[in-house]
């Protein structure tokens, strides 16, 4: 048992950082240059789990949570599915369809230079072919644009139900990754905010806000170690547990980005400064596979 | 990383699942320690006789000088047994151990830890006073030095187990017109020294537990001095080192089947179809787990550094909120019922209400709080 990155995991754990620091910059979090996409395949984050590259699911999900503390591509997530479990290769779009498999409008979000969109349907994952050159619109996410199909393609389901564990882990560590960013964000303001001549994080009403957004980091972040290590481990209760991590992280994205603006104060509310792109972004993650209450009562058939 | 037990682990799982299977009492322990006392001391003698004793304690003391990750198995099968609370033995074994074992004498050493390893002798703490709770440093009871006595007066509070311990871990103020942290010093009080008067305070779940101690000209060897004057804060403090993030274990496992039992009878009462309680037991069930990963991450923690990360406060913090609410859940279920309640009585009830000790005792939340304010995101210190 040890529930610690190895020193393999905290060499990539740094890199990872390191290289979003310099390549992908939150000013340009709205506005990604089209090349990133191609740097973030060349580095390997696209199919980190795939047979070629063959990592374990706690590795990718370390990762993950790095690439989401920089609001990296939410595109990342679903491709990283469809790489291990889609017959088809190629960047795949995150798909959010309303429930079933057949009619309904779809949504797809990250679909520049997709060739397919991967999403829940039902229980399982499933992929559907992207019309090529599909771009999209703005969407509450401003990192995240949006295209809509209605009617919504066919889609075919994964028959693995692991896929559909991989996509909600992911999911989790992209939701933490963004829980932390917003603790961060907090934090650091209130080091350098002065209010009656002294930083607001001396106060202990703006400390202990920070210090829940902390607690909700360690929670979300423990859980989703171990939601990783269960299905490396083929758990019986993987399922369970990645639930777990997925509602937690997703709480924590929720609650974080909201204290990250109370933290802010007006400055928090604008278009301007980054907080807003934490909560937005922690919206959209929300809808990515959330934890069902049946997996997490266990009584889920 | 990995979540597996290597085959040893799980072997040593098997032996301490075996022994509590056939050693724990099969009666509940007493409500009030008075009563608890006889109970406290045959369990602690029972677990000190089969070796069980003090499992993080080094073998030369006695102990059975567990690693990290065999004290955390014996922690969950303990609970998992429902093996009862070691009670009043708990200072003794926890702290009061701990520290002579960091800076006793050869002499205090050998006189008290065989002694509280078997159960025979009972400690208490004596830190917090009316004036001096979160702000533990503001101590006033004080001590004069006369010849080769400590004269002590002065009060302390919330001492658990007081009226039933016979010796008390005892910080006082030994340096006239000290301030805060220096001047302090840990001393080792005979609680049944003539001037020590305990008054036992009734707990707001009828339960008696904890008490007053007034010390009226208190004589106390100079010898009884751990660590030296002056150096009371420093020894306090070691005592923090030697738990290293295994204290809330039992707790936890504990709180996991109390869901698993809330559940239950949400579902045998149909309580569950109400959308409210059923998000809330799913968020718990979610919570058990993510706990008991953050124990696992901490304990790996300790292996790989022997030091447990920074996250321990939030475990502390998180653990005492999350019983809590199981407590108000399990009280919410139980519906009118619980307005039967009366004094002597050991039910859910007290639990609950007993259960505010949790954000209390030891550092409350708000203390909790600015310590992961200050340590984990380096925030200015308010105090």
């Amino acid at each position: 048992m040890d529930l610690t990155p190895s020193a393999e995991q905290e060499a990539l754990i740094t890199a990872t950082a390191d290289w979003c620091a310099d390549n992908m910059p939150l000013e340009q979090a709205r506005q990604r240059p089209i090349a990133l996409w191609q740097e973030l395949e060349a580095m390997g984050w696209t199919a980190m789990t795939a047979p070629d590259m063959g990592l374990d699911h706690a590795t990718e999900a370390v990762v993950f949570a790095e690439l989401g503390r920089h609001l990296a591509p939410v595109g990342l997530v679903p491709s990283a599915v469809a790489a291990r479990w889609s017959p088809h290769a190629g960047k795949a779009a995150l798909a959010l369809l309303d429930g079933s498999l057949e009619g309904g409008m779809l949504r797809v979000f990250d679909p520049h230079g997709a060739v397919q969109a991967l999403g829940l349907a039902g229980h399982l994952a499933a992929t559907t072919e992207l019309p090529r050159d599909l771009d999209g619109g703005p969407s509450l996410d401003p990192t995240a644009s949006l295209a809509r199909l209605d009617p919504a393609p066919p889609f075919e389901a994964i028959a693995d139900p692991r896929a559909a564990l991989h996509l909600q882990l992911l999911a989790a560590a992209f939701a933490l990754g963004c829980a932390d960013a917003a603790r961060d964000m907090a934090a650091a303001y209130a080091k350098v905010r002065e209010q009656f001549e002294r930083p607001i994080g001396w106060f202990q009403a703006i400390k202990h806000i920070c210090a829940d957004m902390a607690v909700r980091c360690a929670v979300a972040r423990s859980q989703l170690y171990y939601a990783a290590c269960a299905l490396d481990a083929g758990a019986d209760d993987a399922a369970f547990h990645i639930a777990s991590a997925k509602l937690l992280a997703d709480q924590a994205a929720l609650e974080n980005g909201r204290a990250n603006i109370q933290v802010h104060g007006g400055i928090g509310m604008t278009d301007e400064a980054y907080p807003h792109l934490c909560l937005k972004r922690a919206h959209l993650l929300t809808f990515i596979a959330p934890a069902r209450r049946d997996i997490l009562l266990g009584d889920a058939a | 990383m990995d979540i597996a037990f290597s085959p040893e682990e799980q072997h040593f799982r098997a032996e301490c699942r075996d022994w509590l299977h056939v050693n724990v009492p099969s009666e509940p322990r007493p409500l009030h320690a008075a009563d608890a006392i006889d109970f406290d001391k045959a369990w602690q003698r029972r677990l000190f006789d089969a070796g069980w004793a003090g499992i993080n304690w080094p073998r030369e003391y006695g102990g059975r000088g567990l690693s990290i990750v065999q004290q955390v198995i014996w922690l969950e099968e303990y609970a998992r047994a429902r093996a009862p609370w070691i009670g009043a033995n708990f200072v003794g074994i926890n702290h009061g151990g701990p520290t002579l074992i960091l800076n006793g004498s050869e002499a205090q050493k050998a006189l008290h830890l065989p002694r509280i390893l078997s159960g025979e002798a009972i400690w208490c703490q004596g830190f917090s006073e009316p004036g001096a709770g979160s702000d533990l440093a503001g101590i006033r009871t004080r001590a004069r030095i006369e010849g080769d006595e400590l004269v002590v007066n002065g009060t302390k509070i919330w001492t658990s187990f007081a009226h039933v311990a016979d010796w008390q871990e005892l910080v006082v103020r030994t340096e006239e017109g000290s301030h805060r942290h220096a001047g302090l010093s840990w001393v080792i009080c005979d609680m049944h020294t003539p001037g020590a008067e305990v008054r036992p305070i009734r707990k707001m779940s009828g339960q008696i537990e904890f008490a007053q101690v007034f010390y009226d000209d208190v004589r106390i060897p100079l010898e009884n001095v751990v660590g030296g004057l002056g150096q009371g804060w420093k020894v306090a403090m070691s005592t923090l080192s030697f738990e290293r993030g295994t204290g809330f274990i039992a707790d936890q496992v504990k709180q996991a089947q109390e869901l698993e039992d809330l559940l239950a009878r949400a579902r045998q009462t149909g309580a569950i179809k109400d959308d409210r309680i059923a998000g809330d037991l799913a968020q718990m069930r979610a919570e058990v787990a993510a706990l008991r990963a953050m124990t696992y991450r901490n304990i790996s923690e300790v292996v790989r550094t022997g030091q447990p990360g920074p996250e321990a406060s939030v475990i502390r913090l998180f653990t005492a909120e999350l019983g809590q609410r199981l407590e108000r859940m399990a009280l919410l279920l139980a519906g009118e019922g619980i307005l039967d309640f009366r004094y002597g009585e050991d039910s859910l009830v007290a639990e609950y209400l007993r259960g505010f000790a949790a954000t209390i005792a030891g550092g409350s939340s708000q203390i909790q709080r600015d310590i992961i304010g200050e340590r984990l995101l380096g925030l200015p210190k308010s105090r």
